[in-house]
């Protein structure tokens, strides 16, 4: 029982960050599941996390009231990008949002009264794992729920051919401008989490290097089921902390290899709901075969 | 008057290792389709390489510089046969190749700092040409003017290559449909592999001449010249080397100008803001058509 509590306490973090970081990766596969490759998340992350943290340190609110504005504040900034980027083309959008990521800690370095610039900010409260627990617990059933939705159906259609999807009267902007509301929502929800987190956060903490992570987490898990996002989020954050004890020197370039070897092997990531579904109508015709044998 | 020019020119030198950075990512990007994380990696291995090529064998400047630029694209062609030739086939689109090539930037980007003990390393000051070139009252150093030619020569060259050849006319038809190339004959492997030599080696040229200019030779500097790179050529469009060539450089002069008549902490403001316009106003670049919209 002692081991179980030291293994515990070692590693509670670990699990607060998997937590964290599966918010974010569900705000990517939000979009991801509309066909559209963005690294906004990070910025609503952005909008989220200095909002939040500025309610708390200046206003004195607590978390129940600072995290459901983020969660409004992302979805704001959302709107705003939807709005301007939607116009583009799918490889164009990829860039623009980048760029977008890069302007954003041009912004948050630039604006010290919002954001603390250079110095950060230190936030003087930390969210408890039960919390996170519950935040993820409900955007989860939200997303298990849409998947179910018509929604979930429209945008699996936009994601595979838009052009069909809008001849069954589907309108593929309009599929993607919720996509972005919700990816907007959920990461002003992942950056708040993320700052009562770390407990700290600067311009840098919202930059390129959590945005790639976010997105190939997210890949990893299974970018065609909202699970595949929670489970890859959990693998990418345990990956590093396991390796440290096998290979502490080439801990990243480990963690960089099984990435790469499981993209190669399942470009679909772990979780693959057509993989399951080609496995079990295999399965049922090996059961047909043996009955009529 | 003298101050201005000098500036100016410290500004073209600058933006032309954004710009020759920004042609090489380009080219994968119009080419291969691939949004390559790890292109920065290969500018600093290049420097990194060209180092210590300096440092163990004592080679001569332009010995070391080439080491570097090869060992560029070479790393580009071993990372494009590992990570994105097995996924070519498989209809994985922008997705699956950026995320590997996510894979290799963090593997390459730790071995760099490996490499480099975690310290920024610099070319010694007698190991490259540090001579002052006089032109009328004004006194530019003369890696600025190597730099500035290179930009114009690999800018020239490659347009040229492209536009004008048959293995251009190729690397174009691959990058519209590769299907479609290969029934007209191309070898696509081939013109892939090409494309991701000239592309690496191109963006390991930037990386040596940025190491041995910012005396910086360490895994930072492949990120810098990314992050000014990608501005670069979604300014100047992807698609076309002329227009990655001149929004370097602009983003060049812009920068040193407004470090030297504004303040040093709009410097990346205004690029970005740029980035941001153009992005709205004009998201296809300079050199870009206009007329293709999303469905």
């Amino acid at each position: 029982m002692q081991t179980l509590l030291d293994l515990w306490a070692a590693h509670s973090s670990t699990v607060a960050f998997a937590m964290v970081n599966a918010l974010m990766a569900l705000s990517t596969y939000a979009v991801l599941s509309t066909g559209v490759l963005s690294f906004t998340t990070v910025v609503f992350a952005a909008v989220g996390g200095f909002l939040s943290a500025q309610l708390v340190a200046k206003l004195g609110m607590p978390l129940a009231i600072a995290f459901p504005l983020a969660a409004v504040g992302g979805g704001l900034a959302a709107a705003m990008v939807a709005g301007a980027f939607l116009k583009l083309e799918t490889h164009w959008m990829a860039l623009a949002s980048l760029a977008l990521v890069l302007i954003t800690r041009v912004v948050a370095l630039n604006a010290p009264v919002l954001t603390g610039g250079v110095n950060g900010l230190v936030i003087p409260r930390r969210v408890s794992l039960g919390e996170l627990t519950v935040v993820l617990v409900l955007v989860a059933l939200v997303f298990y729920r849409l998947s179910r939705s018509w929604y979930g159906l429209a945008a699996r259609a936009v994601r595979e051919d838009p052009a069909v999807a809008s001849t069954m009267g589907i309108s593929p902007y309009r599929v993607q401008f919720i996509a972005f509301l919700i990816s907007g929502v959920v990461g002003g929800l992942a950056g708040a989490a993320l700052a009562f987190t770390l407990q700290f956060i600067s311009p840098e903490t919202y930059f390129i290097g959590i945005a790639f992570t976010m997105i190939a987490s997210t890949v990893l898990g299974g970018s065609f089921h909202w699970f595949g996002s929670i489970i890859g989020a959990a693998i990418f954050t345990a990956l590093p902390v396991a390796m440290q004890a096998v290979v502490p020197a080439f801990e990243d370039v480990a963690k960089g290899i099984a990435l790469l070897v499981i993209m190669i092997f399942l470009p679909r990531g772990l979780i693959d709901p057509r993989a399951a579904g080609l496995r079990r109508a295999a399965r049922a015709r090996i059961a047909a075969e043996s009955n009529n044998a | 008057m003298q101050l201005f020019l000098e500036q100016t020119i410290n500004g073209v030198a600058l933006g032309s290792l954004y710009a020759l950075f920004g042609i090489g990512f380009g080219l994968v990007f119009a080419t291969l389709g691939i949004l390559n994380a790890a292109h920065g990696t290969y500018a600093s291995w290049a420097a990194i390489v060209a180092y210590y090529a300096l440092d163990w064998y004592g080679a001569p400047f332009p010995v070391a510089a080439a080491a570097g630029v090869i060992a560029g694209g070479t790393i580009a062609v071993v990372v494009d046969q590992i990570a994105f030739q097995p996924l070519r086939n498989r209809g994985t689109g922008l997705l699956g190749a950026l995320i590997t090539s996510i894979a290799f930037w963090i593997i390459l980007d730790s071995l760099a700092g490996q490499a480099t003990e975690h310290q920024a390393l610099a070319f010694p000051a007698t190991s490259y040409p540090t001579r002052m070139l006089e032109l009328g009252a004004m006194r530019v150093p003369i890696m600025q003017v190597i730099v500035i030619t290179s930009l114009v020569v690999c800018a020239t060259g490659i347009y040229l290559l492209i536009q004008k050849t048959l293995v251009g006319a190729a690397m174009r038809a691959v990058g519209w449909n590769s299907v479609a190339a290969a029934l007209g004959g191309v070898n696509s492997r081939i013109v892939i592999l090409l494309t991701a030599f000239l592309a690496g080696a191109t963006s390991g040229l930037a990386g040596v001449l940025a190491g041995v200019t910012t005396s910086n030779v360490s895994f930072t500097l492949g990120e810098g010249l990314m992050l000014k790179g990608f501005a670069a050529v979604v300014v100047g469009g992807f698609e076309d080397v002329r227009g990655t060539a001149v929004a370097g450089i602009m983003l060049g002069v812009i920068e040193v100008s407004a470090a030297q008549y504004l303040s040093t902490s709009f410097r990346d403001g205004i690029t970005y803001t740029l980035l941001l316009l153009f992005l709205m106003l004009r998201p296809r670049g300079l050199f870009g058509s206009t007329n293709f919209l999303r469905a």
